[in-house]
């Protein structure tokens, strides 16, 4: 009798569970949605926490116009300083003791590398990795979508304006002792095979290293033309700096990740005018080759739209509006228009399934489209390809260059 | 030849900025003899003092900079006395720890104030200006600092030799007790040996802002100058100088002749070589107590 009691109100307990969590899929509850995401607020690469703060305040702006199907998004974000081993615990920490339905962004190569394996070894949706790394795609993974047009694609773009378009003779690159930098470095090469043309040097930037004399005289040195810029925005301005000081003043190119004219204008002084770099954003319907662009401009609807709504009512006080800012919402759009798709039943596989049917999705940042799986193609996971060129001006913004161009995957190694 | 000229002459112009740092880590080793890990973050803070002052307050450069060394004056003497004086019998681990600790304390400080985007300083010559000879070049702030480096190890040579505090402080590195004993008020010697350290290593700073402002922009010149003050020896203020401009030459040639990937390491390689071939420095003398 006794036991027979007790079956029935365990019964009762568990069935009483089920009903008052009222949904079986781990991050997502009746009324929120748990996004995971790290970043360095500390230490050499905090300029980057803005992609987290950018995503955060996104969040915060949906969640005040109406959420998704009746659900906010809760953005958990972590400072892990860069640190690998740092990332790791904190995604560890938050995945197994809170439960994240997916992650976004996570900025830097080494972190993403150091979590990859663990989150996609318990499925779990990884959206947008902050970085332009092959890693991501190569070999492809089910549930890591990549947006961040690889670097390799920057190198294509700025290889083949210089020689095309510009005529210069002579290539060389400035390439960051890492994977951003190893990935610029393999891209120019490949590309300036094509052209029968070899490297006039090829100068690598030690992490952390501030002065720049050298890498410059080597450059000047080469007498390159053209100098491909894969490094650190403090390290190119610093060579450019230098280069003026010595006299020489090549073509400086530089990829995405020193795009921010309004930054950059502001540390070289103005010496970044004229300097070409690829964009992988914010170039909307309408502009075209030749015209202006600046980030404050609001004939960029959706950017403005964004620093009225996104950055004026949810950043923080001292939170610089930049395109760090901005990359952090991009790389969210994708994971945000996915959930909206998949309805109200949401699932990590409905995740995985809308997010595939994705073609040419345009938000903030360029087209972005998967497929289904295919562990042989990475395309189907490589989300943005498309970049486009613009130079810097002298009051921050840019001039439009190129339209957008469909970069080629170019497989590791090659 | 130009090339090793002009390798030479970028070493020399980058060695001035170690050269202060380890001016100040030099002078706080022969007062309290402690390497002192919070040397760059002595100078950070007061860098970006000087930068609010002037783009917030509107203060002028001239008078947003001697702001700040003064304020760099008020920090050492603070962290002597408030910290490093309160440290309970400490060794030269402990000691060291805490100068680590300081030096966390102070560059969250300044990240969380300032945020960790790059800025520059304002400054009435302009950080690309160069004069060039021939082939060769070096930039206009590059002379400026120097000139300010050797102008200061002479205010500092000068100052020790002929000023009474001078005296009174070298006295207090060679013998506190003795010191004591004649009626030299030491802890008050060490606390304003913190606060010239701190001055001199706001003056490397103030030299570097222009070129880039960030909350990381003291933690390369604050190990090159270490590895200097440790060429050269940590008890030896020219020696100091003379490793740092060392260190900032061999750098320099290593990257143009060697290898550039390790350029930014050679320095640590150097100090090794340094400790087993002479552990007390080039310059300096090494002691030996008798017990």
């Amino acid at each position: 009798m006794k036991n027979a009691l007790f079956a029935v109100l365990f019964g009762a307990v568990v069935v009483f569970g089920m009903f008052s969590q009222g949904y079986c899929e781990i991050g997502v509850t009746d009324t929120e949605i748990h996004i995971g995401q790290w970043g360095p607020q500390s230490g050499p690469a905090a300029s980057w926490g803005a992609v987290a703060r950018g995503t955060d305040a996104y969040f915060k702006w949906i969640n005040a116009t109406g959420g998704i199907h009746g659900r906010k998004l809760v953005h958990h974000y972590f400072d892990d300083g860069y640190n690998p081993a740092r990332t790791i615990a904190g995604v560890k920490q938050l995945q197994e003791q809170r439960g994240m339905f997916a992650w976004v962004g996570g900025v830097g190569t080494a972190p993403g590398l150091a979590v990859k394996e663990y989150l996609m070894q318990k499925k779990i949706p990884w959206i947008g990795p902050a970085a332009g790394s092959w890693h991501w795609v190569t070999p492809p993974h089910k549930y890591l979508f990549n947006v961040y047009p690889l670097y390799l694609g920057d190198a294509q773009l700025l290889v083949e304006y210089a020689v095309k378009k510009m005529g210069k003779k002579s290539i060389a690159v400035v390439y960051q002792e890492d994977d951003y930098g190893e990935q610029g470095l393999a891209g120019t090469k490949h590309m300036l095979e094509k052209y029968n043309m070899k490297l006039a040097a090829a100068v690598p930037v030690a992490m952390g290293d501030s002065d720049m004399r050298p890498h410059a005289m080597r450059l000047s040195r080469s007498n390159a033309d053209a100098v491909l810029l894969f490094i650190s925005p403090v390290a190119a301005s610093r060579i450019i700096g230098i280069g003026k000081a010595m006299n020489y003043a090549p073509q400086w190119m530089s990829s995405s990740t020193c795009g921010d004219c309004p930054l950059m204008i502001e540390i070289t002084q103005g010496l970044y005018e004229g300097v070409i770099t690829s964009s992988f954003g914010m170039l909307e319907t309408g502009e075209k080759v030749g015209d202006l662009q600046h980030i404050n401009d609001p004939k960029h609807k959706l950017v403005a739209e964004y620093k009225k709504e996104v950055y004026g009512k949810f950043a923080a006080r001292d939170e610089r509006w930049g395109y760090t800012f901005v990359v952090g919402i991009g790389l969210a759009e994708p994971l945000v228009e996915a959930i909206k798709r998949a309805g109200r039943d949401l699932t990590r596989e409905k995740l995985v399934e809308e997010l595939e049917k994705m073609e040419n999705f345009r938000g903030v940042l360029g087209g972005i489209t998967y497929g289904p799986f295919d562990p042989n193609d990475p395309l189907t996971r490589i989300g943005q390809q498309e970049l486009f060129l613009h130079q810097c001006t002298a009051d921050g913004g840019s001039r439009i260059l190129t339209d957008w161009i469909d970069t080629e995957y170019i497989p590791m190694g090659k | 030849m130009i090339d090793f000229i002009q390798m030479v002459i970028s070493g020399i112009a980058v060695g001035s900025s170690y050269a202060l740092m380890a001016l100040g880590m030099v002078l706080i080793y022969k007062a309290s003899e402690v390497p002192n890990f919070v040397q760059g973050e002595m100078a950070l803070l007061p860098v970006f003092i000087a930068y609010m002052m002037i783009y917030s307050y509107g203060y002028s450069v001239f008078i947003a900079f001697f702001g700040a060394l003064f304020f760099a004056m008020v920090l050492g003497c603070f962290l002597e006395f408030a910290v490093v004086r309160r440290a309970k019998n400490p060794n030269i681990l402990g000691l060291i720890i805490v100068t680590i600790g300081l030096e966390m304390i102070l560059l969250g400080l300044v990240s969380w104030k300032f945020g960790a985007d790059q800025r520059i300083m304002p400054f009435p010559i302009s950080s690309y200006a160069s004069i060039m000879i021939g082939d060769l070049y070096i930039s206009t702030m590059d002379l400026v600092t120097l000139f300010v480096a050797l102008a200061i190890m002479i205010v500092l040579f000068l100052f020790f030799r002929f000023s009474k505090f001078g005296v009174a402080m070298k006295a207090t590195q060679q013998n506190p007790t003795a010191a004591r004993l004649m009626g030299i008020r030491t802890n008050r010697v060490k606390m304003v040996t913190w606060g010239i350290s701190a001055t001199v290593g706001t003056v490397s700073g103030l030299l570097l802002a222009p070129v880039i402002m960030e909350p990381y922009m003291m933690w390369n010149p604050m190990l090159k100058g270490f590895a200097g003050a440790v060429v050269g020896g940590m008890t030896s203020l020219p020696g100091a100088v003379f490793g740092a401009y060392i260190v900032g030459v061999v750098e320099h040639l290593f990257g143009g002749y060697v290898s550039m990937d390790f350029k930014a390491v050679v320095a640590f390689a150097v100090i090794v070589i340094v400790l087993c071939v002479k552990p007390s420095g080039l310059f300096a003398r090494h002691y030996v107590k008798k017990v």
